[in-house]
């Protein structure tokens, strides 16, 4: 009879965990295992990568010359140019 | 019993987490939306902060110059931005850490300080446009711009030198949901709702064809919808909140919803512009507009428009400062979070003080071309994007540090490729239209 009534208990306990959800905020919750990007180290260079960055270099530095330019001229910096 | 944990933000400073033992809900749906309250939040604030003063001036006048003719590019941009920032949200819950840091690490110290040099240039130049637009507000309202710059530097100090990460994030997402009045005034100013419908849908060229001046605009308007410091800053944010692996779905719905309840605002703020293009009322900037409509629309819009814009200069000022900070305090490695007093990361805070001090201080100088720096911010940022999204592409196909898990599967490569490729032909051809100002036929049309 023991045995019967423990079971009970037992399915009611798993009935009630299932029936209820526990809601945790971010910053009230542990904080859990992260990528250790300490071990990793730099991105491995390959020939992509290096071209990628090598190509982004070249644009930034034409594209921020041309923008300053552009901003000189609206700004009216060169209105007294020849037209 | 309190826990204590060292995470990476605050730098060797231990803060006590007392658990609280979270919130006990009954049914699936409850403990979904509870979850969704409880991680949203840098998703909805990054986009929403993206609809800051220059981007007010930016929609306004592309509506007063295009009317409703440029909504397409806007429903356009709405996947890109979700697009990006959603990479940003994988990257921040598998790393916990910031997108300045993650560039630090994987590229080197060179490329890192770019980053950072370049993000700090952009910030302070768009930080100064955020102030320009809370001094033209607040003349309009009649309240000196002295008194109205001081007190908006003030507001900002104020929410971030508390110590705590959720009242800052609480008094953010108010303000946020505080633009929900520019649907209202879009409504009340009864827009055309069938051309409204078939510009947004199908994508029509304005009159007047192809100029500089459209080029000039759309550039601008991609600019400022999808911008650099977004990325590092919702990556700081979610790295600060420690959201947790569990969590990556619901930032992902916090983004989107943030994504569209953006672009509808800024779609609003057009619908504005379009309302002075209609009554030919001339404007330079948005303030002047508002009052240049109050005969037609009362003052209640009026009023509306100007606390709006200074909602925007506050939100976009907030969220870019702290984009600056939290960079600064990852490459220096310095203590960096919203959960730290200011005496425990007086680096972090004092950044962001200097930004807002100095740029506050900058815009009460007389003469200062403000409305010129405004829209050419944008035009910058739009030509500082595609490098940036560049150095989020690696990151995001690095297995190495996201495993599969989270690194970009086929198809988000394939989609942000394409969107690197239309950055870069937008850039190239702002770069053709300077060096060869007459290419496009019909010349420079109108100021900025």
């Amino acid at each position: 009879m023991a045995t019967i009534r423990a079971l009970t208990n037992a399915e009611e306990l798993k009935e009630r965990e299932q029936n209820f959800f526990v809601v945790v905020h971010p910053l009230d919750d542990e904080p859990e295992q992260k990528v250790d990007t300490e071990k990793l180290g730099p991105m491995r260079m390959t020939l992509s990568v290096r071209l990628s960055l090598l190509g982004l270099r070249a644009y930034l530095v034409v594209m921020m010359g041309l923008v300053v330019y552009h901003f000189l001229g609206l700004a009216g910096l060169f209105a007294g140019r020849g037209r | 019993m309190a826990k204590l944990f060292i995470p990476e933000a605050t730098a060797g400073i231990k803060v006590p987490v007392v658990p609280r033992g979270g919130r006990v809900v009954r049914s699936k749906w409850a403990h979904h939306l509870l979850t969704f309250l409880m991680v949203s939040g840098p998703g909805l604030i990054v986009m929403e902060a993206d609809n800051d003063a220059g981007a007010v001036s930016t929609y306004v006048q592309a509506g007063a110059q295009y009317g409703t003719h440029l909504l397409w590019l806007l429903l356009f941009l709405l996947p890109c931005t979700y697009f990006i920032q959603e990479m940003v949200v994988r990257l921040g819950i598998a790393t916990g850490k910031g997108h300045a840091a993650m560039i630090y690490r994987r590229f080197g110290r060179w490329w890192g300080l770019f980053s950072l040099l370049d993000l700090q240039l952009v910030n302070f130049l768009t930080l100064v446009t955020e102030f320009a637009a809370v001094d033209l507000a607040t003349r309009q309202l009649a309240v000196p711009p002295q008194l109205g710059v001081f007190l908006a530097a003030a507001g900002l100090m104020a929410i971030v030198l508390t110590g705590s990460y959720r009242r800052w994030e609480r008094v953010v997402v108010a303000l946020c949901l505080l633009d929900a009045a520019w649907i209202a005034i879009a409504l009340l100013l009864r827009p055309p709702v069938s051309e409204i419908v078939h510009n947004t849908l199908i994508p029509t060229m304005p009159a007047g064809g192809l100029t500089p001046n459209l080029v000039f605009l759309v550039i601008a308007i991609v600019g400022t919808t999808i911008a650099p410091w977004q990325l590092f800053f919702q990556q700081s944010c979610i790295a600060d909140k420690r959201l947790r692996s569990s969590d990556v779905k619901w930032a992902q719905v916090d983004t989107l919803l943030g994504a569209c309840f953006t672009i509808v605002v800024a779609g609003c703020m057009m619908i504005a512009g379009n309302y002075a293009l209609a009554h030919g009322i001339p404007f330079r900037d948005p303030a002047q507009m508002a009052h240049e409509m109050a005969h037609l629309t009362g003052p209640w819009i009026r009023a509306g428009i100007l606390i709006l814009m200074i909602n925007a200069a506050i939100l976009g000022s907030t969220a870019i400062s702290l984009s600056s900070s939290w960079a600064y305090g990852e490459v220096k490695g310095w203590p960096h979070s919203l959960q730290l007093k200011v005496k425990q990361a007086p680096g972090f805070y004092g950044i962001y003080v200097l930004c807002v001090a100095a740029t506050a201080a900058i815009v009460l100088i007389p003469r200062a071309p403000l409305q010129l720096i405004i829209l050419s911010v944008q035009v910058l940022a739009g030509i500082i994007l595609p490098p940036a999204i560049i150095f989020l592409q690696l990151l995001l196909n690095d297995k190495e540090l996201l495993g599969e898990k989270y690194a970009n599967k086929r198809w988000n490569n394939v989609v942000n490729w394409m969107m690197i490729i239309i950055l870069f032909a937008l850039s190239l051809v702002l770069a053709a239209q300077v060096v060869a100002p007459n290419l496009f036929p019909g010349g420079r049309q109108g100021g900025i």
